[in-house]
């Protein structure tokens, strides 16, 4: 192919010199399995250095709409651009849905961490992490295992570097999925329900670690359960219901001021689980 | 049995083990790599290309080994392929277990948590090196005692092939059982070498499965 | 290929094809007979009786049917017993079946929950009315699809006994094509009218499960 400067490529230079501009702009999308609508003419945008939790009942379409963010799930209409680049279509009209291999350049770019950990079971911490930096990033297996023992020592687990997953508590294993995120050095990370699989005296941990990189800057996209986590480091709060987003903004107006009927009554199932 | 037999007859009795082993390792090589590559083509989205691995999958496996070995040898020379006996039996037992084979990698793909590779995916990795690295490991895991158990299948059916006059064990010994008059001794013998024998094979398989999968196994972690 | 060199053997084929089909049957259901004897045996609690029975089970299922058909076929007229080698060719097919259907019913009767058992001692049932009022009958219905897969293995592994001159499809086959010279087509059809009778098997099975799992 011949390397041309088409617009698009001129379009992603401009952005991500320009500091200011947003890292996903998500308009109008929709998403349906048959007649069931799960997303909606979903907006949100969430800028740089920014941390957006998604929060509301399940089936809501949190979990769907932050897999359409990376392609994991494909969306029907509308679009979402990170820094200015679609995701998961061709620009050209109609556009065209990208193969896996065409979306490796994002994917390597934005990091995702999963309920279920989804680490490779007969990897051991060490070579989870390493994995990725060998095949995508092209570092040596050395290079590789020497980042990989630094990352895994950000997280707190340079000790459980040569552990198989199985031998790892949950929440280990959850900062282990981090740690191989983070060695990519994503622009933006994706958290699907990160703790919800855990023992709740496991969570607190992994946390820990979300709070440390959001300190750092790193932009986060949060599906969570956990309204403490929500208040306390989100810059805005988006809630979901029916596959509408029903209340947006900064934690304090979400969780305080909104006159949603259906967020008030999704809090206060909180509220009493927690009282006791 | 009385010695002067062994020694008239263990040359060629050995001469078919070694046979024996040839077509069952070629066999099962020529059929796991078939079948791997049934099921990669079965997963590509293309109807037809779907359809011809299906029927072929259940043609094989619905017909009795004996009439595939009959049409490849056979049959063969009709359509200007002509096979020696031994080529022609290593082939029938590679196509033949390639449908079996291609079965147990499918279900053993569609056993891979289907997270494992979403992992993969959103951090990059090109399919290949998905396939190689985080696909291929997890199947084998689930894989081995199917896959022990169809080798182990195949072995017993290496004694098909004296059928078509492939010089194996199972020919040569009825070659001396025939020269000798001792038919009953000498199967009763190759009954009990072939009970051994598969035993063996599937006893090997159970040892590299617990050996294979030593990782997943944690007391407070019990993975299926 | 010459279509016409099928249509002439077609009548000879399919009816050797019913051969197959009733010694296939006939074995299946001796099997049924051998492998609950031996399933019961080795279930009794009763060490030599498990023993033996976990020896005939590996040794029918170790050892390659054609080697287990040959032993019968020489050893019968040894032990004084002179059968047509139809009769040692169902004897090996039972035998073998019975190995795998045992098994099949050992992992049917893991199925059933212990405490009915227990629930049926507790009762006062004896062992020989547990076995056939509550564990069988539910071994049976967990059984099915496993035997109809049987039923398919053993049709296609019933033609091996044409080395011992049952002519059953196979064997057939081979006097056809041996005498016509035209093995290709004659083996197609053959192998046409094995998949025909397995896949019609195959649906029978599927239709049944559907019908146990609604009942």
């Amino acid at each position: 192919m011949a390397v041309t400067d088409t617009p698009t490529a001129s379009v992603q230079r401009v952005a991500a010199a320009d500091d200011t501009a947003p890292m996903v702009t998500i308009r109008g999308v929709s998403k349906a399995y048959g007649s069931n609508e799960v997303l909606r003419d979903i907006d949100l945008t969430v800028n740089k250095s920014e941390v957006v939790c998604l929060i509301g009942p399940s089936g809501s379409g949190k979990s769907t709409l932050l897999r359409c963010i990376n392609f994991l799930e494909v969306y029907d209409r509308g679009e979402i651009r990170i820094e200015g680049q679609l995701v998961g279509y061709s620009e050209t009209t109609p556009r065209r849905r990208l193969s896996n291999a065409e979306l490796r350049g994002l994917r390597r770019n934005v990091g995702m961490v999963f309920q279920q950990f989804n680490l490779w079971p007969h990897m051991t911490a060490l070579e989870n992490v390493a994995e990725a930096l060998v095949q995508v990033r092209g570092l040596d297996k050395i290079a590789a295992a020497e980042r990989a023992r630094l990352m895994l020592a950000r997280v707190g687990l340079a000790d459980k570097a040569d552990s198989y997953p199985s031998r790892l508590s949950g929440g280990q294993q959850q900062r282990v999925a981090i740690a191989r995120v983070i060695a990519m050095e994503p622009h933006l990370m994706l958290f699907d329900e990160p703790t919800s699989a855990l023992d709740p005296e496991l969570v607190g941990e992994v946390l820990q670690v979300m709070r440390d990189l959001a300190a750092e800057g790193m932009t986060m996209v949060v599906v969570t359960h956990e309204m403490g986590f929500a208040a306390n480091v989100a810059d805005r709060v988006a809630f979901l219901d029916r596959g509408r987003i029903a209340a947006f903004g900064p934690p304090r107006q979400v969780f305080h001021e909104s006159p949603e009927p259906r967020l008030t009554q999704f809090l206060q199932t909180y509220h009493e689980r927690n009282s006791f | 049995m009385d010695s002067n037999l062994l020694v008239q007859y263990g040359p060629a009795l050995l001469r078919g083990f070694g046979v024996t082993i040839l077509c069952w390792a070629a066999g099962c090589a020529i059929g796991l790599a078939l079948g791997f590559v049934l099921m990669l083509l079965r997963r590509i989205e293309v109807k037809p290309l779907r359809w011809i691995i299906r029927a072929y999958i259940e043609v094989i496996r619905g017909t009795p080994f004996l009439i595939q070995l009959f049409l490849l040898y056979s049959g063969g020379p009709a359509i200007g392929l002509r096979l020696e006996a031994t080529t022609a039996g290593i082939l029938g037992l590679g196509v033949y277990g390639s449908a079996y084979f291609a079965e147990i990698f499918r279900a053993g793909y569609q056993a891979v948590p289907k997270g494992q590779v979403e992992a993969a995916l959103s951090l990059g990795m090109p399919y290949g090196g998905i396939l190689r690295r985080v696909i291929l490991p997890g199947m084998l895991v689930s894989t081995i005692p199917a896959l022990v158990n169809m080798m182990a299948i195949l072995t017993k059916e290496t004694v098909v092939l004296s059928i078509i006059t492939v010089p194996e064990l199972m020919y040569e010994m009825q070659t001396m059982a025939a020269e000798t008059f001792a038919s009953f001794e000498t199967i009763l013998g190759m009954a009990l070498f072939y009970w051994l024998l598969v035993e063996a094979v599937s006893r090997l398989g159970r040892r590299l499965e617990t050996r294979m999968t030593r990782f997943l196994s944690h007391p407070s972690n019990a993975r299926a | 290929m010459k279509f016409s060199v099928i249509v002439d053997a077609l009548p000879h084929l399919l009816g050797a094809a019913v051969t197959t089909i009733w010694i296939s049957l006939l074995g299946v259901l001796l099997g049924q007979v051998i492998g609950v004897l031996v399933c019961v045996a080795r279930q009794s609690g009763n060490r030599g009786l498990d023993m033996a029975g976990g020896v005939y089970v590996s040794f029918f299922r170790g050892v390659p049917l054609l080697i287990q058909l040959l032993l019968i076929y020489y050893m019968l007229p040894l032990i004084g017993i002179d059968v047509p080698p139809l009769v040692a060719a169902i004897s090996a097919l039972s035998l073998a079946s019975g190995a795998y259907v045992s098994e099949i019913y050992r992992g049917s009767l893991n199925a059933v929950p212990h405490g009915q058992s227990e629930a049926a001692l507790a009762l006062g049932f004896s062992s020989a009315t547990i076995w056939t009022r509550i564990l069988l009958p539910q071994a049976f219905r967990f059984s099915v699809p496993a035997l109809v897969n049987e039923l398919i293995l053993l049709l296609k592994a019933s033609s091996l006994i044409s080395v011992v001159g049952v002519a059953e499809l196979t064997r057939t086959s081979q006097t056809i094509s041996a005498s016509n010279f035209r093995p290709l087509e004659i083996y197609l059809a053959a192998g046409v009218i094995y998949l025909a009778i397995n896949s019609a098997l195959a649906l029978f099975g599927t239709l049944v499960e559907r019908r146990l799992q609604q009942g």
